[in-house]
């Protein structure tokens, strides 16, 4: 027997976690935007959409973070730390390569220095991953080894029912269980059949791929030049990923007070590696690209283990020009032995 | 034959001949309905251009990065009438020759792409003085007008929605062809005019700005509002400006190549009702 | 009780005429609203939109911009090209739902201190009755404090 959660009692869930003291978010379609947002009713969400335009890291690692305010006296400097709020929340609707980015950058975030700002928000948010129904040409999960129905970063996770009633539940963590508790009622016992996931081919060989970017001759290859010729260098691609986590820090304000923030910074940037003496050591686009690439499938994974990437094609996606990881990853994965 | 054959057989004698070192045209995009930028530089390679209603980007800004005329050499371009007014308007800012520049030029029409037969900006004048003035989609139109209709603290609500949404990835700037400084204003930091961060404030005055930059030079392509990830109706703002450079100044943004720029001239009976 | 709200207000003005003019006012005995903070500039064509929007970041109720009449510039032209650019920004300003009566653009010559002394109190006035621009002070407001999240 399975736990089944019925799409008609969903509202009563949502109910049942706000009095235990959750804020409740899901994607929803505002301004012409699909984004995660706090929801009252299970009518606001947009649930039957193949993933929406911006994910979930947005809201533990934020575009724009305040760390301190200062200010500064002829006698002394104050400062006042800024610290998130420990805020209980149930993200609901979440796409398994979006909670498996937040899974990517657990070990970045903790490495040498626990992040509190991003580590206080995972801890107390419970992710409630909904398995993929379907995917478009852009997905490319299973070609990072990942699935369409993957639990990786997931507390919950809800498998869509075949004939669509609801999905059956199936926690993965503690915190998963805990959170089933407050709405023990309103699921119920029944074997149901679920929905098969959506079956995505694999883009390419992802060894293969590593292979060659670990070996030091592809460094000046001359395929990121032929790869990257079209980049515009903006950061659309950078800021819509699921992993992506570099960030600038910026005091705003004037010489006697202001506010230190972090900032989403992007390595597509021209200005993500100028020197104050005007040198860039990525000067053209294309070490910028490469240094992207290199960074989510060879750094990263020499440091941590895992690839920075989860696999849900948004780099492609939304690129102005038609660019993104899947097709240099096919060049590299399709070049000659 | 059809129009894309006409321009791969004209690309393949343009590069034999050596008249161009570089076509850059539309390929096959990720999906059936994307185009994706091509640069083609050999005969050989003519077959990765593809020219169907999908072609829509204003490939002209890949012409600015530095470098790339400086030899005096010709590029070939594929271009819909958008496109030829950034050639001009680069031009009388001094960015580029157009004499480096052949189009290969064509618009669409009824979802198919139809020729236009200059191959130099200056051949397009009278095409453009006959577009003088064409305005908004009439769905866009219609949301013009019903913001023209709000009251200004509404407007702005809806401005701080819109613009809520940016996360200041420059997207819209780097797909522009007018956006060419080598330093932007909002990476300048001695003195930091606009907040750099991606707050509502900071996106309210980036967004203003490039729209006052932008004031009298954009031609209306609609390249930072496809390219927009967070779908911010950017062209909305632009044909505002452009509007009132037309409306104010008679200034219709790349009319040719010596045409002033709308700001940096000016005439002394130029109107000002406004003026205390 | 709290206090009466009084507008804070930015004048950017050209130093030839209007902050003369300003000035005229001053040795004149003329008094004007106290509201008003001038920044003094080489030439209105010296006065970039961004400083309209610097003065409303950091809080101002109403920016006034002034300098020489048509024909006056002491640099010939300056005043020709900024009227250009005021014509276009304020189009901006007022599409973007920042509201007209709030920027103000005017001519002020050396010898109109009697003018700029009653443009100010005018200004001053008409924004007290605007009350404070808290639309967009609000956006300041909201990056000070931290995330809700």
């Amino acid at each position: 027997m399975t736990r089944i959660l019925l799409n008609s009692r969903l509202d009563e869930c949502l109910g049942a976690w706000r009095s235990a003291g959750f804020s409740v978010f899901a994607p929803v379609k505002r301004a012409e935007l699909t984004r995660f947002d706090e929801v009252q009713k299970a009518a606001e969400m947009s649930l039957d959409i193949v993933m929406p335009e911006r994910t979930i890291k947005d809201h533990f690692f934020l575009q724009t973070e305040p760390l301190i305010k200062y200010t500064i006296t002829k006698q002394q400097i104050d400062t006042e730390e800024m610290v998130p709020p420990e805020r209980k929340r149930v993200f609901f609707g979440v796409r398994p390569c979006d909670a498996s980015g937040l899974d990517i950058d657990d070990p970045l975030f903790g490495w040498d220095y626990k992040d509190d700002y991003w580590f206080k928000r995972r801890d107390n948010s419970v992710i409630v991953t909904i398995a993929c129904a379907k995917a478009d040409d852009f997905c490319m999960c299973t070609s990072v080894g990942l699935a369409p129905d993957t639990a990786k970063g997931s507390d919950l996770m809800l498998h869509p029912l075949k004939d669509g009633r609801g999905w059956l539940v199936v926690p993965h963590t503690d915190r998963g269980k805990a959170l089933l508790e407050p709405v023990a009622g309103m699921l119920q016992e029944e074997a149901a059949e679920t929905a098969p996931v959506p079956s995505i081919p694999a883009k390419f060989d992802l060894e293969r791929v590593t292979a060659w970017l670990a070996s030091p001759e592809s460094f000046e290859s001359p395929l990121w030049r032929e790869v990257s010729q079209r980049c515009i260098g903006c950061g659309s691609c950078t800021f819509l990923c699921p992993t992506c986590h570099c960030f600038d820090i910026q005091d705003e304000g004037d010489t006697y007070s202001g506010i230190r923030r972090k900032n989403w910074d992007s390595c597509s940037f021209a200005m993500f590696t100028m020197h104050t003496s005007g040198h860039n050591p990525r000067n053209t686009q294309s070490t910028r690209w490469r240094q992207r690439i290199m960074h989510k499938f060879n750094y990263y994974r020499g440091k941590f283990g895992v690839n920075s990437c989860s696999g849900c094609g948004r780099c492609t996606r939304q690129c102005p020009v038609d660019m993104g990881i899947t097709e240099t990853l096919q060049e590299i994965s399709n070049l000659p032995k | 034959m059809g129009l894309q054959e006409q321009y791969r057989k004209e690309a393949a004698e343009l590069l034999s001949s050596g008249e161009v070192k570089l076509v850059i045209g539309y390929g096959e995009g990720t999906t059936a309905d994307r185009r994706r930028p091509v640069f083609v530089r050999s005969a050989e390679l003519v077959s990765r251009l593809v020219l169907d209603a999908s072609g829509v980007a204003n490939l002209s800004a890949y012409l600015v990065p530095e470098g790339l005329l400086s030899d005096g050499k010709k590029v070939a371009v594929f271009l819909k009438p958008d496109g030829v007014r950034s050639i001009n308007i680069l031009a009388a800012e001094a960015q580029l020759d157009p004499g480096q520049v052949v189009i290969l030029g064509f618009d669409i029409e009824g979802g198919q792409p139809t020729p236009l037969p200059g191959r130099k900006a200056s051949d397009y004048a009278p095409l453009i003085e006959s577009l003088k003035g064409s305005g908004l989609s009439p769905e866009l139109q219609a949301e013009a007008d019903r913001l023209e209709q709000m009251g200004a603290a509404e407007r702005f609500e809806y401005w701080k929605e819109q613009f809520s949404k940016c996360i200041k990835c420059y997207a819209c700037r780097q797909v522009c062809p007018m956006c060419y400084c080598r330093r932007c204003i909002v990476d300048v930091n001695q003195p930091q005019w606009i907040n750099t961060s991606s707050h509502t404030l900071g996106n309210f005055e980036w967004n203003i700005i490039r729209a006052f930059h932008l004031a009298g030079r954009c031609v209306a392509c609609g390249g930072c509002d496809r390219s927009c990830p967070v779908n911010i109706p950017l062209r909305l703002i632009n044909h505002r400006m452009a509007k009132e450079a037309l409306d104010t100044f008679g200034h219709y943004a790349g009319e040719s190549a010596d045409q002033k720029p709308v700001l940096a001239t000016f005439r002394q009976d130029d109107p000002e009702t406004f003026i205390l | 009780m709290s206090e009466p709200f009084e507008p804070k207000i930015v004048a950017f003005v050209c130093t030839y005429c209007t902050y003369a003019g300003a000035d005229l006012a001053g040795t004149s005995r003329m008094k004007y609203a106290p509201n008003v903070r001038i920044v003094r500039l080489p030439c209105t064509g010296r006065i970039s939109p961004m400083f309209i929007l610097k003065a409303l970041q950091k809080g101002a109720d109403g920016v006034l911009v002034s300098g020489c009449h048509p024909g006056d510039c002491h640099f010939a032209q300056g005043n020709y090209h900024a009227r250009r650019r005021w014509t276009v920004f304020r189009a901006l300003l007022a599409f973007t739902g920042i509201p007209e009566e709030r920027v103000k653009f005017s001519w002020v010559s050396a010898a109109e201190g009697a003018k700029f002394t009653e443009l100010i109190n005018g200004i001053t006035d008409s924004i007290r009755a605007l009350g404070p621009f808290e639309q967009y002070q609000e956006l300041q407001k909201v990056i000070e404090t931290q995330s809700t999240y």
